[in-house]
């Protein structure tokens, strides 16, 4: 047998023992053979195929979970967007505000209206309204109240209960005022419960309530001004405030008397004057500042 | 068999099978050509998360030939035929040991020169020898494994022997 063949049959291991002996008989037997078994040193890293078959299935299913988390993501997106447009108009409760020396008129959803005066804001529930007609009121609005169930004005200071009728309710820090224009309103406040008939007018100023008659047939505020019948100085200067957005300071000056009169919504010199010279005040005007004192 | 059972091999078991059975060879073979520091697991890996993806146009008669196929050009898009240069782990000394330190020392020098031989091999010669020498397989595995004839396998391995002996005692 040729020395080429002999090395090629050890190679692939296919010697039987006769040819074994030739082999080992060549001449470069002993470098062959240290060769082939040095090899061994040059042996790939292991491989282990369990671990590896586990970090390919995880990395599968990673991929899979992502094929269907793309489209469900996005439904999910969709669902979601739907469903705050939903929130937003029916769930949650709506709220109107006004600010200073701004008034605005609403209907509700049984077409009850409500103007609010300057700085006041109301808050309802439209989705609760069939079962619950109840409005949260902070400041001064005017109720016109459809024929219905019982109606709540819930302020601050009490609640008011009408049935259909027309009337304001006033919850400023200085001054808690109802007024009945038309059909009957019952005041829960301070613990006691008053009914009110047209034209009767309830009010607490500095822990004195009091019960008076008034013949106007709505607010005067409606109308753009503000009218007062023997009330606090400081009342009326606490809605000019709020009328015309601005601050005025009293310069030695009896906040606690009383002033019978009404100034108007759309002209601060008119309405300046109106509001001073019955008391014999002087005023004058910086920025935003107005400043009264006497004369 | 599996030809008549299945159209490709999208099935979670026949791929799982498939999978243990080339894996470990086409690790080889990547290692062995294109050496150790191109991450050859990793090539395997998204050779056959290829495969997977694509088992749909995949047969299985043909998913062998694809994922050796895929695991090479993934490698050739790495390497620029640059030298490969196996390295060796030549086992450590024990804290005892009946050699002595000489004979230590020259078989770490015959290993340099070894993997200096294989270095200059050609790549089909490499390839064809380590999968021979390293990993015990046998002429006709090798053949089927690289898609060539038994005798360019024997001729290949039977080249690199006698070029590694030259070169060797060249050194």
């Amino acid at each position: 047998m040729k020395r080429e063949e002999l090395i090629k049959k050890w190679l692939d291991n296919e010697l039987d023992s006769k040819e074994l002996e030739l082999f080992k008989n060549l001449d470069d037997y002993e470098d062959l053979l240290r060769i082939s078994n040095s090899m061994r040193y040059f042996k790939a890293d292991s491989y282990d195929t369990h671990v590896e078959f586990e970090k390919i299935e995880k990395i599968i299913e990673v991929k899979q979970k992502r094929n269907w988390f793309k489209p469900l993501s996005s439904i999910a997106a969709v669902l979601l967007v739907i469903f705050g447009v939903y929130y937003s108009f029916s769930i949650q409760e709506t709220e109107v505000s006004t600010l200073a020396s701004q008034k605005q008129t609403l209907e509700l959803p049984d077409h009850s209206s409500v103007s609010l005066n300057a700085l006041s804001s109301l808050t309802y529930d439209a989705d609760e309204w069939d079962i619950n007609r109840e409005v949260e009121l902070k400041g001064e609005a005017f109720f016109k109240v459809e024929k219905g169930a019982t109606f709540h004005v819930k302020t601050a200071s009490g609640l008011v209960t009408v049935v259909g009728t027309e009337f304001i309710v006033k919850d400023r820090e200085e001054l808690f005022e109802v007024i009945c224009y038309e059909g009957s309103v019952r005041v829960n406040h301070n613990g006691s419960s008053i009914l009110l008939k047209e034209g009767d007018r309830y009010t607490y100023i500095n822990g004195t309530s009091g019960q008076t008659k008034t013949t106007q047939e709505n607010p005067s505020w409606i109308n753009n001004t503000s009218t007062f019948k023997s009330m606090p100085y400081s009342v009326v200067i606490a809605e000019f405030e709020r009328q015309y957005g601005i601050a005025i300071h009293l310069e030695e000056i009896d906040a606690k008397q009383l002033y019978t009169g009404s100034f108007i919504h759309d002209n601060m010199d008119i309405a300046l004057k109106s509001i001073t010279l019955p008391l014999n005040l002087k005023f004058s005007r910086t920025n935003r500042m107005i400043t009264l004192k006497s004369e | 068999m599996s030809k008549s059972l299945h159209k490709n091999i999208c099935d979670k078991v026949l791929f799982s099978n498939f999978f243990k059975k080339h894996s470990e060879d086409l690790h080889s073979f990547l290692y062995y050509k294109f050496g150790n520091h191109l991450n050859p697991k990793d090539k395997v890996q998204e050779a056959f998360i290829k495969v997977w993806e694509n088992c749909k146009n995949i047969s299985p008669d043909k998913a062998k030939n694809y994922v050796f196929t895929v695991g090479n050009n993934l490698m050739l898009n790495e390497v620029k035929h640059q030298k490969v240069v196996l390295k060796f782990q030549q086992e450590k000394p024990t804290s005892h040991t009946n050699e002595s330190p000489e004979f230590l020392l020259e078989e770490h020098e015959y290993s340099l020169k070894l993997q200096k031989a294989i270095s200059n091999l050609t790549e089909a010669q490499r390839v064809a020898f380590l999968l021979n020498r390293i990993e015990g397989k046998k002429h006709k595995e090798i053949a089927q494994l690289l898609n060539i004839s038994t005798k360019a396998v024997e001729k290949r391995i039977y080249g690199a022997l006698r070029k590694l002996k030259e070169e060797i005692k060249e050194l």
